[in-house]
């Protein structure tokens, strides 16, 4: 093999060259962005939960109390007990769980809706501490709130009052703006957890459709590995009955309805394309180069080249060639990405995971989570990529080189 | 001129039920410029062809420098040519897309070797040629006795022991074609090269040492 050789050969045949290496690059960069967009999509699924540290979500819907008065548990929402949670605490690929409780209170001049969150567990509505606007974050222990600052601005309530809440008065310490927290669990009003608990557990109204004890919840965030967590679903449908809500990433791709997101499918068909796509220009690029230079690889058998020597040669034309336009293919794809990054997508929150009652304003109001498509191509799909253009080269240039080697001299010598 | 380097045995070429070479036997002494003639289609160049090891006869045997060749496979025969034939073609068949001095180098591509040692092996021989300006310069860029000439010098330059030229002013003007013919008979003389050329040209015959005859695909003389 010669290096001087395979450039010349590429140089000189500008137009063959160019055209070859357009070709396979548009097929190569197809293949990466592709592959890149249904990654953003998978990653764009996963944001609602990871905005709240899960990567899971678990609710049990029930019924609604008929006399919606004082503490009820929203349909979606109704007991998990204490007991179930330890259960799945101990589910192969569970790393960690969180936990709230959810309640609509009904007072006679309004409305809450009434999240009890644990205050400093990462996994779960804690995010919120973050996003204090006014006045400060919960302190363990207390019998204090937070209020949601479009709420408090609507009813004019500031750090320093008091809100009553089922009988009981709780200071208002703080002000946060959870619209731009997260869009799962969202309330008008947050308490610790232990409080919350404390006035669901004294909800007669509450308790006659779902009984609930002190140390249950009703919303339950997991964070659990990533390669289980299908296996881990179906592990809570066991523990927590059939009709358990179970929230995943693959359960949000599927809101999201994009032929990515819909099916993995999709994109391996349109993948293989692609590289089918990529490996017919390559190898017709190479047969045609290989057909009008039969009399010049018969001279080179003349004057001695052995079949090894004219394959590794026509081999490494190839590889060079299909190199370029891997490597073009992925900076076409970079530029797509690019482009393709300040699309925006708007992901479905089910009307369950964040409950407001419908009479309520707003409340049979559809919510998105909208976020930019996080496009980006992974180092491992760019490896792969040029490392596919150059076994497309090789094995299209050994199989003509090997080919066309087999050639004898003699024969397109001959007719002079 | 006592011992012969090429042998030629009873050679016959078949193509399905063509005879092209019937009973051949040749011999060319070391040092030897012999003319194989005869009018076209008479066989001459499938018997220089298979006295080259460019193809295998149908029946006979070929010896060139005491190894027979005629059992050879395809890459036994390369490697066997590259070491011991030069070859010159009519139409030159000089790469298009390589340079003279690579041109030249093309039989010691596949040898393992520093790229500036090809190059000096083949900047010399071009200057022996009277090339050394031209070295740098794509076949395009030549005339037909320019490409000639750096075809010869991709015959040399592995110091072959036999050289075949197929009609090798066959593209040339007349005045073109006697000037590489002076450089032909100016290497057998000063370098004691042995050539084997086909021609069906008598004048061009005549500037051998020895003509040997064809006709019909049969050795006349």
């Amino acid at each position: 093999m010669n290096l001087h050789y395979v450039f010349h050969e590429l140089t000189h045949q500008k137009r063959r060259t160019v055209m070859a290496v357009i070709g396979l690059s548009i097929g190569i960069a197809l293949l990466v962005i592709l592959n890149a967009l249904s990654l953003a999509y998978h990653e764009a699924a996963r944001a609602p939960l990871k905005e709240i540290g899960a990567d899971i979500t678990v609710q049990r819907p029930g019924n609604v109390p008929e006399d919606l008065a004082g503490a009820v548990f929203p349909c979606s929402a109704v007991t998990i007990r204490k007991d179930e949670i330890e259960q799945i605490k101990k589910v192969f690929g569970v790393q960690g769980t969180g936990t709230a409780v959810l309640l609509w209170v009904f007072e006679p001049n309004r409305a809450w809706i009434v999240l009890g969150i644990e205050r400093e567990n990462p996994i779960g509505p804690s995010i919120l501490k973050n996003f204090v606007v006014e006045g400060r974050y919960l302190e363990e222990e207390k019998p204090e709130a937070l209020v949601e600052s479009a709420y408090a601005r609507q009813f004019g309530i500031k750090p320093g009052d008091s809100v009553s809440i089922a009988g009981r008065q709780f200071p208002v310490v703080g002000l946060v703006d959870a619209s731009h927290a997260a869009k799962i669990a969202v309330a008008n009003l947050y308490l610790p957890l232990s409080e919350a608990q404390a006035i669901a557990a004294a909800s007669k109204t509450l308790q006659s459709v779902s009984p609930f004890a002190l140390g249950d919840v009703n919303l339950l965030f997991i964070r659990a590995d990533q390669e289980k967590i299908t296996s881990v679903a179906s592990a809570l449908k066991g523990i927590l009955g059939n009709k358990v809500a179970v929230a995943t990433p693959d359960s949000f791709l599927k809101l999201l309805g994009s032929f990515f997101a819909v099916s993995d499918k999709f994109t391996l068909v349109a993948s293989l394309i692609a590289i089918l796509i990529a490996v017919l220009i390559a190898f017709k690029t190479m047969a045609g180069n290989v057909a009008e230079r039969a009399r010049e690889i018969g001279v080179l058998k003349a004057v001695g080249w052995t079949n090894r020597n004219v394959t590794l040669q026509l081999l490494a034309e190839s590889v060079v060639q299909c190199f370029i336009a891997g490597f073009l293919g992925l900076l076409i794809a970079y530029a797509a990405a690019f482009a393709l990054g300040f699309m925006t997508v708007n992901i479905p929150i089910p009307w369950e995971m964040s409950p407001t009652p419908h009479f309520l304003p707003g409340g049979g109001a559809a919510v998105y989570k909208t976020l930019r498509l996080p496009v980006h191509i992974p180092i491992s799909l760019a490896l792969f990529a040029v490392l596919l253009s150059v076994v497309i080269g090789g094995l299209t240039g050994a199989l003509l080189g090997r080919h066309i080697s087999k050639i004898k001299p003699s024969e397109v010598l001959r007719h002079e | 001129m006592s011992e012969a380097i090429l042998v030629g045995d009873n050679l016959t070429k078949m193509f399905d039920k063509l005879t092209v070479v019937k009973g051949a036997s040749i011999a060319v002494q070391k040092g030897e410029f012999v003319a194989l003639v005869g009018k076209s289609g008479c066989g001459k160049t499938t018997l220089l062809s298979i006295l080259s090891g460019l193809e295998r006869p149908t029946s006979g045997r070929v010896r060139i420098a005491g190894k027979e060749i005629s059992g050879a496979s395809e890459d036994e025969l390369a490697l066997f040519r590259r070491e011991n034939v030069g070859f010159i073609f009519q139409s030159f068949n000089l790469i298009p897309t390589l340079s003279a001095w690579e041109n030249t180098a093309l039989p010691l591509f596949p040898v393992r070797m520093t790229e500036a040692e090809r190059r000096r092996r083949a900047t010399e021989i071009l200057d022996r040629m009277e090339l050394g300006h031209r070295v740098d310069h794509l076949p395009a860029a030549l005339s037909g006795g320019e490409k000639q000439r750096v075809a010869i010098a991709r015959a040399l330059i592995n110091n072959p022991k036999i050289v075949f030229a197929d009609e090798p002013t066959g593209n040339l003007d007349t005045a073109t074609g006697d000037a590489i013919m002076a450089i032909v008979n100016r290497l057998h003389r000063e370098q004691g090269m042995t050539l084997l050329m086909v021609t069906h040209e008598p004048e061009l015959a005549k500037t051998a040492e020895r003509v040997i005859r064809m006709q019909d695909g049969e050795v006349l003389s």
